[in-house]
């Protein structure tokens, strides 16, 4: 792959972002690394109330998947994301599960308020894994507010 | 009776189980843009040349699947590039594709936010693709 736009591309190796909205901190960001800075670009930049909430989103997100054994640490800094391969100290939040969960919270709906929907397929597919102890997110409680806006800056919905 | 590996029949073979899965018909729903599938020459593994599967892929149809070229698939709207190699993996459910794209065992390249809102209907074409009897060329 010789793209240079990460919005486009989610290939090991793959870097330099153009908006300048999404940077990586590593020479060699991972495929996941650069999968979730894209995703994140390019749902700010085509939302605008998504780019609301990135600009004021300050926050150190870890977001690890269990099944592959990686992980990111998302640093948002009011209008500028920075992505870590693997998880920084001091974090926020932290998100651990499968690849296929992480894939859904990127498809929770947002609702009203901006909350996001826990009530249809996927909100409940998530929710219960939250329950089953298949989904960890470690810093929740105190941070919920901040959670809800990750959540509508990651999800494609 | 088992197809050859990313063949015209193969081909055939994969539309008419993505045509037959309701679970598609169902995730697929909206989906209008062409994907294409670059499977990567080895030589080694007596696949010696590079090939691209060109799929017309809308609203929960698979409207035609075909092989040829790399460059062929390469101009779709949606790319997914990996060695043979691994593509065999993803058929014989050796590798899930989702982690697979995440560790950049396969190479995606589209617009990613459309692609995440469609990875239930990413996973049934995978689904799909192990329920073909395929016969391998490194595999005797």
């Amino acid at each position: 792959m010789h793209d240079t736009d990460p919005r486009f591309v989610a290939g090991r190796g793959v870097r330099t972002p153009t908006s300048g909205l999404v940077d990586y901190a590593d020479d060699d960001p991972t495929a996941f690394a650069s999968m979730l800075g894209g995703l994140i670009e390019a749902n700010v930049e085509s939302r605008p109330e998504k780019m609301r909430d990135f600009k004021r989103l300050a926050a150190l997100v870890g977001i690890w998947v269990t099944d592959i054994d990686e992980g990111v640490t998302l640093h948002f800094q009011g209008g500028k994301l920075t992505v870590h391969n693997g998880l920084t100290p001091k974090r926020t939040i932290t998100i651990r599960s499968d690849a296929e969960t992480v894939m859904s919270l990127s498809n929770l709906k947002i609702g009203i308020l901006g909350l996001p929907v826990y009530y249809d397929e996927v909100g409940r597919g998530v929710a219960g894994k939250l329950l089953r102890g298949k989904l960890k997110i470690e810093g929740m409680l105190p941070n919920v507010m901040t959670l809800n806006a990750v959540t509508r800056v990651f999800s494609v919905q | 009776m088992t197809v050859k590996a990313f063949s015209a029949e193969w081909a055939e073979a994969f539309k008419d189980e993505v045509n037959k899965s309701d679970a598609y018909k169902a995730a697929g729903k909206g989906w209008k843009w062409t994907v294409g599938l670059v499977v990567e020459a080895e030589p080694d593994k007596h696949f010696a040349e590079s090939r691209g599967i060109v799929m017309d892929l809308f609203d929960g149809e698979a409207r035609d699947i075909k092989v040829g070229a790399a460059d062929d698939a390469q101009k779709c709207d949606f790319v997914i590039t990996a060695p043979y190699s691994r593509w065999k993996q993803v058929a014989t459910k050796e590798l899930d594709a989702t982690r697979g794209m995440l560790q950049g065992k396969l190479k995606l390249k589209g617009d990613l936010p459309t692609i995440v809102r469609y990875t239930k209907a990413s996973q049934e074409m995978t689904e799909c693709t192990t329920r073909i009897p395929v016969s391998w060329p490194d595999e005797g």
